[in-house]
């Protein structure tokens, strides 16, 4: 084919051009080519479609790519920059080398939910258990819960267990004041009760038992209970629903310990308050995949559910009560007793984990403590189709591919072969913006070998 | 940094620290426009054309050979990229071998040289080039037009675009007697073409080489 003076189209200005209408496209048309490439590309053209349009705009490009004197334009004003696409400041393109995604190219925001292991490295169970007493705070309410001995440089923190009171009870600074405040147990319970529960609601409520009366006690709600906070860097978005299970020791049970789990599994209209879904905390097992509810949660109508469970910030909440009491926990073993002195010390997030890693004496410490979850991720991502036809991309830039020939001059094929039959490899793809910069790359597993007899599309998935 | 599993044909994609960048300072800067292609693990002298076994195993030591994961420094990727052309090209393109003094000695401690790259077999108008230099705590560059071009977020690496050559400005780092690096390189790329050429740059301010 005949060597042409026309430049490449700016694809943003040909998609003006559209949208303004046919006189104006037709004038923008006329203005860039000759009468035989109007002939060739835009004669046959319907003005239908503004993405036939632009594939039309596209294939002039890449003749001009190959038969520009200008290889391309590298004019820097703003219309006619290269293989077109933004405004006057850009970075010019060469189209030989660079080449312009269309709207066809590109399949945007597809939304994924991943789940896998919560715990480090994808693991799904933890059964060890380990706390630092050096690492401070864990003489007040909470104790982080590492994978590993502390000891091990590579322990992770997976998880806090805590205990709070809504009055104080069980931290010291409630009737004798402190310099460091203290009241943490009170501390923890309000900064819970102001994350999760709407405005006006005094406490916690456990489903299954009938609050507001005296008689019946805590006529607001229950005033204590155990949290299990997952560390955010595990967790990552959210806790799967209906896929953790917790094992407490000093259990009713001889052989197998307390299990616990949500009880999504057996929800038809999830419950959305200010934190969002909530689901009650019931025991049971999900041991086999199959999800078996003990007890539900409307049955315990004594101390109430076990707890309620916030997947989406990740927060456990066990009903103190319960585990005292309705749990059989007392009266097996009387691991799981906490201290509710009001300005004592009570240690209970110990308590807590005491009974989570099963390392005090009782029933439950027949068996290792146990504690599977899954996290759940929703990923966006962004498909980008890179298509080299079988005309395009045949040559390398690889300073491999050029050599000395046999009169000592230089710009010769190191292959000869490849003189008349191009051939070169694609390893890398990379995706830039108007201004020339690389903003992501990918690698292909295997060079994947081009040629005018070959062609190639590589699909680049970005998750965001 | 490990290699990609090569049993079936995977495509790794991540971000570079430009694309973190961007994304970072907003969504409405990060606007993926453009791509190309690119083989720098390619060494073509290994495509046999001896292979006794024809013309299809020719390809074989490259077809089957593992390549590293992606790296994220935008620098030590997309080097070599690959180009359209005629199927009948009979000869490719080059730059020229760039003399270059070595600067900064002692006599010159914050001197100045400059690269003009000549690309033979390329278009017929003359090209520009994009320079980058990779420790601007060695030398920096500024385009014979002006640019000053970017810098990275760690404001070692420098880039300047379209520009038809760079003056290389050395740094004094004689008073410096913590430094060791006396050395840095510039990468050349034909904005055309291609073709690429890196020049060494050699501080000697401080009056000895090590």
């Amino acid at each position: 084919m005949a060597h042409t003076t026309s430049k490449p189209m700016n694809v943003a200005s040909a998609e003006a051009a559209f949208d303004s209408g046919p006189d104006r496209l037709n004038a923008f048309i006329s203005a860039r080519t000759t009468s035989e490439e109007r002939s060739t590309f835009f004669t046959a053209f319907q003005i239908e479609g503004k993405e036939e349009f632009l594939r039309a705009v596209g294939r002039f490009n890449e003749y001009i790519a190959n038969h520009g004197t200008s290889g391309g334009g590298d004019g820097g004003n703003g219309d006619d920059n290269g293989s077109g696409g933004g405004n006057g400041s850009d970075q010019p393109f060469s189209a030989t080398i660079y080449k312009q995604f269309l709207d066809s190219d590109i399949a945007s925001t597809e939304k994924t939910t991943v789940s896998s292991g919560l715990f480090s490295d994808g693991a799904a169970s933890l059964s060890g258990f380990h706390f630092s007493p050096t690492l401070g705070d864990v003489s007040a309410s909470y104790v982080p819960v590492y994978n590993k001995a502390t000891s091990d440089s590579t322990a992770q923190v997976q998880f806090a267990v805590g205990y709070a009171n809504y009055g104080g009870s069980g931290s010291i600074g409630n009737t004798t004041k402190t310099t460091a405040g203290n009241r943490e147990t009170a501390a923890l319970y309000r900064q819970f009760r102001n994350v999760i529960l709407g405005q006006g609601t005094e406490k916690f409520q456990f489903t299954g038992k009938t609050y507001g009366t005296v008689a019946n006690g805590d006529p607001n709600g229950q005033d204590d209970f155990v949290f299990i906070v997952f560390n955010r860097a595990q967790m990552r978005e959210k806790v799967d629903p209906g896929n953790w299970e917790l094992h407490l020791s000093g259990s009713g049970d001889f052989q197998s310990g307390l299990k616990l789990i949500d009880d999504s599994s057996a929800t038809t209209n999830t419950t959305i308050n200010s934190a969002n879904r909530v689901f009650n905390v019931v025991s049971g097992s999900i041991v086999g995949g199959t999800t078996t509810i003990k007890t539900a949660a409307a049955a315990e109508t004594t101390y109430g559910a076990p707890g309620l469970f916030y997947p989406d910030l990740g927060i456990i909440l066990l009903n103190a009560a319960w585990l005292e009491t309705g749990g059989g926990i007392t009266a097996k073993s009387g691991s799981m007793v906490f201290s509710t002195g009001t300005n004592t010390f009570g240690d209970n997030a110990k308590v807590a984990f005491n009974s989570i890693s099963h390392s005090v004496a009782g029933a439950g410490k027949k068996n290792a403590g146990y504690f599977a979850a899954r996290r759940e991720e929703e990923i966006s991502s962004t498909s980008y189709f890179a298509r080299a036809h079988n005309q395009e991309f045949n040559f390398s830039s690889n300073p491999t591919y050029e050599t000395t020939d046999s009169n000592n001059q230089r710009g010769a094929f190191t292959q000869p072969t490849f003189q008349g039959d191009p051939k070169a490899y694609i390893t890398q793809v990379g995706l830039y913006d108007d201004s020339r910069e690389l903003l992501a790359i990918a690698k292909l597993s295997q060079p994947v070998l081009k040629s005018f007899s070959r062609e190639a599309v590589v699909k680049v998935k970005l998750d965001f | 940094m490990g290699f990609l599993d090569n049993t079936t044909i995977t495509v790794d994609a991540i971000l570079t620290k430009k694309g973190r960048e961007k994304l970072a300072s907003g969504e409405e800067n990060f606007n993926i426009t453009h791509y190309a292609f690119a083989d720098d693990e390619i060494d073509y002298e290994l495509w046999d054309t001896s292979h006794p076994n024809g013309s299809t195993y020719y390809g074989a030591v490259l077809d089957n050979m593992p390549l590293l994961e992606a790296f994220v420094d935008e620098t030590q990727v997309m080097r070599y990229k690959l180009f359209t052309s005629d199927k009948d090209k009979a000869n490719l393109a080059f730059l020229e071998d760039i003399t270059l003094s070595p600067i900064g000695s002692t006599s010159n401690k914050n001197g100045t040289d400059r690269i003009v790259p000549d690309t033979t077999n390329g278009p017929s108008q003359p090209e520009k080039y994009t320079f980058q230099i990779l420790n601007t705590d060695i030398a920096s560059i500024t385009g014979t037009g002006g640019e000053t071009g970017t810098f990275s977020t760690d404001s070692r690496t420098q880039t300047v675009k379209s520009a038809a050559g760079v003056d290389v400005t050395i740094n004094d780092l004689s008073v410096d007697t913590s430094r060791t690096i006396f050395q840095t390189v510039v990468f050349i790329t034909g904005d055309q073409t291609g073709a690429t050429r890196v020049v060494t740059i050699q501080n000697n301010s401080k009056g000895t080489f090590s």
